[in-house]
């Protein structure tokens, strides 16, 4: 038994190395495949909210807004996105938040429903993060039942909390529909 | 010469041409029917004139004989017999012959300098090719497509898209026009030389897109006949079952609508002639004693007026009643005598538009179920359109229907109200005025202007929507517009109209449904939507418009609401506190003024008063207290409205006897309610 372990090399070992390299990889790419949500996230209301990017159309600045006479408050108004005449709502009330004036970060997101598309107006966007689902939880404490209906959850990063939005539950609310059917 | 006048002369020739072909061929079958001549002339005569304009003389040379051929037949010169008018169709395909090759820029087959010498001769041509409209319907079929009805609409929709394209490019030029003269006079020379290029060449766009919008709109067109022929048989049909003897005709068969408006005036035109079957047309032996023929005669024509069609059924039966109707209406609930009595002959045919009204006093399964000419007006209000009733008693009924072309675009006056900016459906518009706040006089509750004599109820716009408004100053001329909808006529202050436009409608989306006041919206020059006002949503109850009558259950219901008095020398504010507590089911009454308020405050007794501060002569401080030293008022509440917000006056409305004090600015309908309810309930 001269030779193998003569020059330090032990075929086990390396490859025993290797399978659990492999294993390793293989595992940590699955965990972070589950463990991210890829979100828009944007300020409403001065809290930080979230919904998935999935839901999203585009980012685009406040343009002039068109009153509508003789509708809900939450209009708004409308206005011309590339010919289609969409609405701007202001949801905030729905969450039972307070409504500062939307400065020159204000934002609407378009968002698509099942039904239609609709602008989400915005105090400010911050862009599309990945936002880490170990640091989500569903309970959100001290929320009132007309917010709880419209949230998910929230998560717990280090620069602050992120409440996520349930955006079906929200564009399938009757209060966004105008006028009769 | 361009193409542009050619392809314009080829279409127009083909029009003539047609006309021509089938009206020879009914006068080869009717030789006496010389009345078709003249038609015929014309036919040929301004084919010969639009030919010699483009410089076609073979074309000029043969349809001038043609006519030559026509006059002779019309003065009676010449025999009308198959020679000419088989002459007369030999010119006709020859002028076809050379069109048609021109239009594909081709050589005509055919020797043209020969045959127009031997036409001038009278001799037909044995030079034309034999059959040639065989020729023609064959490179017909190869020449049309199937189109998606969904491909139209997307065609037209992206054309509607070019033509707001084209008003941004408009605003933009008259932007640069502004620049141009920012700058001094030796640099802008060669700004303004480019500029009028730049016009012209977007005038240009301008006239594409103009063609191109009507081409494809005409792709959406469709003749009235699509529907017309299904009623000839349906009068058939009725006139059997109700024992009626009755020639239907219909005229301007060919009139071109949008296919989506002829599906709304399917059933419209569906119900106007079961009317005239079983309202209007009397039976045989009832014409004949009074000396009618027996068979009644209904008629339906179409024909175009400006940017609209006509529509009419006209019966000559025993027509409408107005005592009768005013009769039955008062019988139904549908009026109050009193009310009934106040009526015109020609506003009591209105009546039968009321929801509940029909005059059948036997329900059959025909007419008579009361759901009837109500339902004719919100299909007619569905597509746009007006609606005029006349008739004489006896004689005969006309009803006349006014529709757009199409509903994808329509002419409208573009206004200004409560800083937003409309579109106003020009159907509607009767006439814009200037009226001074001096000739606006009070009618128990309403307000009103004389328009052409005629008492006219007046409102502000911004009002009625609920939009805020600029305060009216002074005796400053405001302008105000009259609507009219059916029979009914009111008048609109608005801030300010900007002119006419052709709009390109727009839904709303899915987000929306019915939206009250709204048809749809446009996009403007500036990028900017608009919205398009639903006219007849203004002359519902509760948006202020005129009153609908009440059963004797709601009037006693009225008599227990509450009466508040609203006082303000703006219109806007007054129209608006009066819809907001109307809409509550409070009785409204108001004053333009302190002395108008004491004035009405005498005559009737109110359960609370809301005033403004600031009005020529007495203010609302000073009426405040006057009301307070009254036996009738000291203890009744009055709310002071004002734009005012200093604390002092805050002060001086509760020392004069006010218990609440809203200020203006922060004005919103919740909370004058709340506080009209706290005060009163």
């Amino acid at each position: 038994m001269a030779t193998g372990n003569d020059n330090g090399y032990d075929i086990r070992s390396i490859l025993n190395q290797m399978r659990e390299e492999y294993w390793e990889a293989l595992s940590e790419e699955e965990s972070e495949a589950k463990q991210m949500l890829e979100c828009l996230v944007f300020t409403l209301g001065g809290e930080r909210y979230a919904f998935e990017t999935h839901f999203a159309c585009e980012v685009i600045r406040i343009p002039k807004l068109i009153r509508v006479p003789a509708v809900q408050s939450l209009v708004t108004g409308i206005f011309n996105l590339r010919g289609d005449i969409t609405a701007a709502i202001d949801i905030r009330p729905m969450l039972g938040l307070a409504q500062p004036e939307l400065g020159p970060a204000g934002r609407i997101l378009v968002v698509r429903g099942d039904l239609f598309s609709t602008g989400i107006l915005v105090e400010a966007a911050h862009g599309v993060q990945p936002l880490d689902l170990e640091q989500f939880e569903t309970a959100v404490a001290g929320l009132s039942a007309e917010r709880k209906q419209f949230i998910r959850g929230h998560f717990n990063l280090e620069e602050g909390a992120v409440l996520l939005l349930d955006m079906e539950a929200l564009l399938a609310a009757p209060e966004l529909l105008v006028g009769e059917a | 010469m361009g193409n542009r006048y050619l392809e314009i002369f080829c279409r127009e020739a083909e029009e003539h041409l047609a006309s021509l072909q089938s009206g020879l061929l009914v006068l080869e079958k009717n030789p006496a029917r010389t009345e078709l001549l003249h038609e015929l002339l014309r036919n040929a005569h301004t084919l010969k004139g639009s030919a010699r304009m483009v410089g076609l003389a073979d074309i000029s040379a043969i349809t001038h004989t043609m006519e030559e051929l026509l006059k002779g037949m019309e003065q009676g010169l010449r025999r009308v017999d198959a020679e000419t008018i088989d002459l007369l169709l030999k010119g006709a395909d020859a002028v076809a012959l050379i069109t048609s090759a021109l239009m594909r820029g081709v050589p005509p087959e055919l020797d043209v300098e020969r045959f127009v010498a031997e036409y001038e001769r009278g001799e037909s041509g044995r030079l034309l090719p034999v059959e040639p409209l065989e020729a023609k319907a064959e490179g017909a079929v190869a020449d049309t497509v199937r189109a998606d009805v969904k491909t139209l609409d997307n065609l037209v929709n992206l054309v509607g898209e070019m033509i707001i394209n084209r008003k941004r490019l408009e605003a933009k030029l008259d932007g640069l026009k502004e620049l141009c003269y920012e700058l001094p006079p030796e640099k802008a020379a060669p700004f303004t030389a480019f500029r009028g290029e730049l016009e012209e060449d977007i005038l240009y766009l301008g006239f594409l897109i103009q063609d191109l919008h009507e081409k494809a709109m005409g792709l959406r067109m469709l003749p009235l006949k699509t529907i017309s022929d299904g009623l000839e048989r349906l009068v058939r049909d009725l006139s059997l079952q109700l024992s009626r003897e009755v020639q239907f005709e219909i005229e301007g068969q060919g009139i071109e609508m949008d296919r989506v408006l002829l599906d709304g005036l399917k059933p419209i035109l569906i119900h106007l002639l079961t009317n005239a079957l079983s309202h209007g047309i009397e039976p045989p032996e009832a014409r004949e004693a009074c000396g009618k023929p027996r068979r009644g005669s209904v008629l339906l024509s179409a024909r175009h007026e400006g940017n609209s069609v006509l529509v009419e059924v006209r019966d000559d039966g025993r027509g409408m009643d107005p005592a009768a109707i005013k009769a039955a209406a008062v019988s139904r609930g549908v009026i109050e005598a009193r009310e009934a009595e106040g009526l015109t002959d020609e506003e009591a045919l209105y009546l039968t538009f009321r929801p509940g009204f029909s005059t059948a006093e036997i329900v059959t399964d025909i007419s008579g179920r009361g759901v009837g000419m109500d339902v004719v007006k919100k299909n007619i209000e569905r597509v746009k359109g007006n609606v005029t009733l006349s008739s004489e008693t006896g004689r005969f009924t006309q009803v006349t229907l006014q529709l757009p072309l199409t509903l994808s675009v329509l002419d409208a006056l573009i206004i200004t109200c409560g800083d937003e900016t409309f579109a106003v459906p020009a159907t509607y518009l009767q006439e814009i005025l200037k009226v001074r706040p001096s000739e606006i006089t009070t009618m128990g509750t309403d307000e009103v202007i004389k328009v052409r004599g005629a008492t006219t109820p007046l409102y502000s716009l911004a009002g009625m929507l609920g939009l805020p408004a600029r305060r009216d100053a002074g005796d400053a001329p405001l302008p105000v517009l009259v609507l009219k909808h059916c029979d009914q006529r009111i008048a609109c202050i608005v801030e300010s109209h900007v002119g006419y436009s052709e709009v390109v409608v727009k839904g709303l989306g899915k987000q929306f449904g019915n939206v009250r006041y709204l048809f749809g919206a446009t996009i403007m020059g500036d990028g900017n939507p608009a919205l398009i006002l639903n006219v007849p949503d203004l002359f519902q109850p509760g948006g202020g418009a005129p009153r609908t009558t009440l059963s004797p259950e709601e009037e006693a219901a009225v008599k227990r609401r509450p009466k508040v008095l609203v006082v303000d020398d703006s219109i806007t504010t007054r129209t608006m506190e009066q819809s907001i507590l109307a809409g509550q089911g409070y009785h409204v009454v108001t004053a333009v003024s302190g002395e108008d308020a004491m004035e009405k405050s005498a005559s009737d007794r109110f359960d609370l008063i809301i005033s403004d501060v600031e009005m020529p002569g007495m203010n609302g401080f000073e009426l405040t207290r006057l009301l307070r030293a009254s036996e009738t008022y000291q203890d009744t509440p009055i709310i002071i409205v004002s734009s005012l917000s200093r604390d002092e006056d805050k002060r001086q409305a509760l020392q004069s006897g006010a218990q609440a004090y809203i200020v203006k600015g922060a004005f919103d309908q919740g909370l004058l309610l709340e506080t009209v309810q706290m005060l009163i309930g």
